[in-house]
């Protein structure tokens, strides 16, 4: 977190540069909020005075309040009061509309640089912690923008009051110059102590979402167990940890509020104590005058009191979005891979094995080719090129992976398969589909591959997930074939058919075949079965090649 | 879920108002120093117009005297909306504690999905308290004060009183209608908004098979026109709720303006109609300060009126059906029971059903292991058992008594999976919830059978830390163990598990199975050579 410094954060540039996009309707909102402070001011001083002048004109007889100039007067009136609310529509409307605007290509930008930096940061948040940082904290950004214009409303509308209330005296103009500092000053102070609340609000929401994930994935052992008050009682202590910092943020808004009420007491005080000498009329201007202005500083101390949140979200979002410092700039070559379990170099299209132990690193390793985990240097040559040493993601090219860990995206069968294949038509779809034993299903459907699959395919079984898995591996046209427990959770009939067919499309293809499995069947399909050790590094050959035609 | 959110509004609203009730206390304080404020507001009001009037005759001492008075009704307003605020923070704090955790407890015992539960406990309920700390008392707030402060200013200048009930009138109307026009834009927002945080959310969870099939690019975009697509649609609404408080601020600009203006010219006594009243300046002056009061509870309540719709849109995932009052049945049976299905069949929802017409009988002490193609129902067989499926036809018995409607048979039940919780603590303390005042004793020993051995002092965190993938196995058997429960639940116990793992865990099922009636969902066919018999779905 500590590397998060404000120049060096990605978030913080991108925040900086939707800010320079937005620039033109920022400034627009700005300049409409500075006029609504400002004429505020002038209305309501305006008003005062043209009502005491009035009353001391009426009051000296009916040719005086004929000479009384009342046409200029309640003509600016009425202007100032049109002028306020049109500025407030125009200030609103393009600050949230240049937020929102921001915000839309935020989002992206955040995912490309999520995708472009070390996966493992992402993909090791929990699944609640994840949806608190992309939910919650990028909303959290939004205070970004909306809330610029609020130091141009208060300068304009703390300039506005003080040189009415200089008209009444120059003392009460520096009264109220003293109400406004006191004003930004105690909106800074408080400001400052929301701080570290507004950053807990952020956190919190992450640790209660992870809570929750956790315990609600467990509701089998919940019940066996007869756990479910306890869980609801731990959950609710965490979302109430959430709830309380939120509602101790919201009191520090309270007592903004308080202190502005207190301050315009102090400056309406001030301003008719030094400036009652006067002539009443500028009296009254100078006390409404004095009110008005220290309203400007309302949206100066909401945006201190969102700082905390805003900024501990976009150091959140930082760590998810730092660039990979140890990316390299080598290409691969050619299709071969190495590896010290490969016992040489491999190209397609040969087909291996790996079997081993559970949690001997099967996995990782394979991911460490594919540059989904930070590769070690000297465990894999891709393409004839070190690992360590490619350009992020170069060697991706290389493989069509099916993962252990099936995911699959909230949508549609079609969506997920032309992931792998943008431009297949429907036959390719339901040809791959066939080769995973999968097309009956969607076939009997009525929506076939319109079918939705709901949220990582919870609407499917988990052998149906897997299969799907397979299938969309099967669509992306790359030399290498990586296949993890691809036959897990399914019945051993299935798994014959699966492992028939693919056989046959390998050889129809030519694609090379990596294997991770720890069931026997689909090593027969392999011509080069290697056994992992106990732990990651160590390999031996425990079953020489074995041919399989 | 989305629809449903969109079309309850009825509903929505009387959830609401009976869900408040568990804090009319604090809402009603905070009602009252809402609705007190009007008092400083006059003081204030009076204290500026008699001290301008009192300097305009010249007598000083006087004007400081009320102006004086003026500072303090500030300063009192200031700490009244302080503790109106604070109460109202408290009446929102207390019901959100309340509806989230009726949303837990239907999230752990299955009533709802895991999907729905999660977001109903968190962002759902997040949306209650800008309901019930800001909406809700300026609701209130805005039907009284504005006709409190029109009475107060009867009392200085009844036409002015009179020009504002007009205004007001109008006023209301037109935030009616704006509200109304707002609110299906704003509904189809809500709507947009939960698709894109879910696509992003979803996109993100999926990089690495993004990443893989290098689909970076192609994503970005989905991403991006989703987000283009709330953007315009949130820009919509914002116009809308913008155009119409505009207008609301429009006519109490011009309210106030106009009061102003006829002050000033009854003043000059140039009013081109007759007036039965003729106004003095401190008069004229406390009707200028006091009308802008007239309309601010309005003002507030349409800046408010976004926690109204957030809230009537999340409220149809908070609505829960009362937990049940009788606890489920607890008797635990001595001897290992028999388990008889007949007919029994598992509908979700509208979808065909899981399971349709199972018909079993497991004798007493029986291990019986079921198998079948992946969604063939295996899980949800021993769901059914502990209450987490719905039973929608047929029948269930352990030893003749039939399964109880809420809680299944989750006393006698003893439950191990391929992925079994992890809480914060000892490993100690993890097979320890599996019985409640375990002593040390009994919990060593099912950890020693269950193949757990060395410290059980190890801490562990949340997503498992420090264990393997087998030793996680075992923590779960522990449990099964520790608990003093005559039928066994297993769900793919050897799923994932090299074979040599796989034999050690055997032996650990064959301990745990001893004296209890067993069910064991499972692919292995090493499984299914330990049980007594075989069931294919």
């Amino acid at each position: 977190m500590s590397r998060s410094t404000r120049s060096l954060s990605v978030v913080g540039a991108m925040v900086a540069e939707q800010r320079r996009a937005q620039a033109s309707q920022l400034a627009l909102a700005a300049a409409a909020a500075a006029t609504v402070s400002a004429a505020a001011v002038f209305l309501l001083g305006l008003s005062g005075w043209f009502i005491t002048s009035a009353a001391l004109a009426g009051a000296a007889g009916s040719a005086a309040a004929h000479a009384f100039n009342y046409m200029m007067p309640s003509a600016t009136i009425r202007f100032l009061a049109i002028i306020r609310t049109g500025s407030r529509y125009v200030e609103r409307v393009s600050g949230h509309e240049a937020a929102l605007k921001a915000l839309a290509a935020l989002r992206p930008q955040l995912f490309r640089a999520f995708a472009a930096g070390d996966p493992t940061r992402t993909l090791a948040l929990s699944a609640g912690e994840a949806s608190a940082r992309l939910v919650q904290d990028v909303d959290a950004v939004q205070t970004l923008f909306v809330r610029l214009s609020s130091p141009w409303a208060f300068a304009v509308g703390a300039l506005a009051a003080i040189l009415m209330a200089t008209l009444a005296s120059p003392l009460a103009g520096l009264a109220v110059l003293l109400a406004m500092g006191l004003a930004a000053a105690g909106a800074v102070v408080i400001g400052r102590k929301a701080e570290p609340v507004g950053r807990q609000v952020q956190a919190e929401t992450g640790l209660f979402k992870a809570r929750l994930a956790s315990l609600a994935g467990a509701a089998p052992e919940l019940r066996a167990y007869d756990l479910v008050d306890w869980a609801v009682e731990e959950a609710a202590v965490a979302g109430r940890v959430l709830d309380v910092a939120r509602a101790d943020l919201a009191r520090y808004a309270g007592w903004m509020a308080a202190w502005q009420a207190i301050v315009q007491g102090l400056a309406v005080g001030m301003a008719v104590l030094v400036a009652h000498p006067s002539a009443p009329a500028l009296v009254a201007l100078a006390a409404l005058a004095a009110v008005t202005g220290v309203e400007a500083a309302a949206g100066l101390a909401g945006a201190l009191r969102e700082n905390g949140s805003a900024r501990m979200a976009v150091e959140r979002l930082d760590q998810l979005a730092a660039a990979d410092p140890s990316a390299g700039t080598g290409r691969p070559e050619d299709m071969s891979l190495a590896t010290a379990i490969f016992g040489g170099s491999l190209s397609p299209p040969a087909r291996v094995g790996i079997i081993g132990p559970s949690g001997c690193g099967k996995t990782s390793l394979i991911e460490r080719a594919l540059g989904l985990r930070s590769a070690i240097p000297g465990e894999w040559q891709v393409g004839g090129c070190d690992a360590a040493d490619l350009v992020p993601g170069s060697g991706r090219f290389l493989f069509a992976y099916a993962a252990q860990d099936v995911r699959l995206l909230d949508g549609t069968v079609r969506e997920n398969l032309r992931l792998a294949a943008p431009g297949a038509d429907d036959d390719t779809l339901w040809a791959a589909l066939d080769d995973a034993a999968l097309s009956l299903r969607f076939r009997l459907s009525a929506k076939g591959l319109d079918t939705q699959i709901g949220v990582n395919g919870e609407c499917l079984s988990g052998g149906e997930r897997r299969r799907l898995g397979l299938a969309r591996a099967f669509l992306r046209d790359a030399p290498w074939l990586v296949l993890d427990e691809p036959t897990e959770g399914v019945d051993a009939i299935t798994e014959a058919r699966i492992l028939e067919r693919l056989d046959r499309r390998l050889s129809d293809r030519g694609q090379g075949l990596i294997l991770i499995s720890h069931r026997l069947a689909p090593m027969d399909l392999c011509n080069v079965v290697r056994r992992m050790g106990e732990t990651a590094a160590i390999s031996r050959e425990v079953e020489p090649a074995q041919g399989h035609r | 879920m989305t629809s449903q959110a969109i079309d309850s509004g009825p509903d929505a609203r009387a959830w609401l108002k009976s869900t408040g009730t568990a804090a009319h206390r604090e809402r009603r304080l905070a009602s009252a120093l809402t609705l007190a404020d009007i008092v400083p507001a006059t003081g204030f009001a009076a204290g500026l117009a008699l001290c301008v009037h009192a300097l305009t005759q010249g007598a000083i001492a006087q004007a400081l005297g009320w102006i004086a008075m003026a500072v303090v009704a500030m300063i009192v307003r200031g700490f009244l909306a302080r503790q109106a605020a604070d109460a109202g923070i408290g009446a929102a704090l207390r019901i959100k504690s309340d509806v989230r955790r009726a949303v837990l407890y239907d999230l752990f015992t299955g009533r709802r999905t895991a999907r729905e539960g999660m977001s109903g406990a968190c962002e759902g309920v997040e949306a209650l308290e800008g309901f019930y700390a800001r909406f809700d008392t300026a609701r209130q707030a805005a039907v009284i004060v504005p006709l409190l402060a029109i009475a107060i200013v009867a009392v200085a200048s009844p036409v002015t009183a009179g020009i504002l009930t007009v205004t007001l009138f109008t006023f209301a109307a037109g935030m009616a209608l704006a509200g109304m026009a707002a609110a299906q834009e704003s509904r189809n927002q809500f709507a947009a908004l939960e698709r894109l945080s879910g696509l992003f959310l979803d996109r993100v969870r999926s990089l690495p098979v993004i990443l893989a099939f290098q689909a970076e690019d192609r994503s970005a975009h989905t991403v991006e026109k989703a987000s283009d697509e709330l953007g315009r649609r949130t820009g919509k609404v914002l116009r809308i709720a913008f155009m119409s408080s505009g207008v609301i601020e429009f006519f109490s600009a011009l309210a106030v303006a106009g009061v102003a203006i006829y002050c000033g010219f009854n003043l000059l006594k140039l009013l081109p109609f007759p007036v039965p009243e003729q106004l003095d300046l401190a008069r004229a002056f406390f009707v200028l300060a006091m009308a802008p009061e007239v309309y601010m509870p309005m003002r507030r309540l349409a800046a408010a009126y976004h926690d109204r719709q957030a809230a009537e849109a999340a409220a149809p995932r908070l609505i829960t059906a009362p937990a049940p009052v009788a606890a489920p049945e607890r008797t635990l049976l001595i001897d290992a029971p028999s388990i008889r299905f007949r007919q029994a069949t598992v509908t979700f929802g509208q979808a065909a059903p899981v399971l349709d017409g199972f018909d079993l009988e497991v004798r007493p002490g029986q291990i019986v292991a079921i198998t079948g193609p992946s969604g063939s129902g295996k899980s949800t067989l021993l769901h059914l058992l502990l209450g987490l499926a719905p039973l929608s036809g047929g029948s269930v018995e352990i030893d003749g008594s039939p399964l109880p409607v809420e809680g299944g048979f989750a006393g006698q039940i003893a439950w191990a999976s391929q992925a079994p919780m992890v809480v914060p603590g000892t490993i100690g303390d993890n097979i320890a919830l599996a019985l409640r005042g375990a002593s040390t004793r009994q919990v060593l020993k099912a950890a020693s059978v269950a193949g757990l051995c060395g410290d059980l002092d190890r801490m562990l965190d949340e997503r498992g830390g420090g264990l393997s993938g087998g030793e996680r196995r075992r923590l779960g058997m522990a449990r099964a163990l520790l608990k003093p429960a005559s039928v066994l639940l297993l769900d793919e116990p050897t799923a994932n598990l090299d074979p040599q793992a796989e034999q050690a865990m055997l032996q650990v099922i064959k301990a745990a199975a001893v004296g209890r009636t067993t069910l064991i969902a499972t692919h292995s066919t090493a499984v299914m050579a330990l049980a007594d018999r075989v069931v294919r779905l």
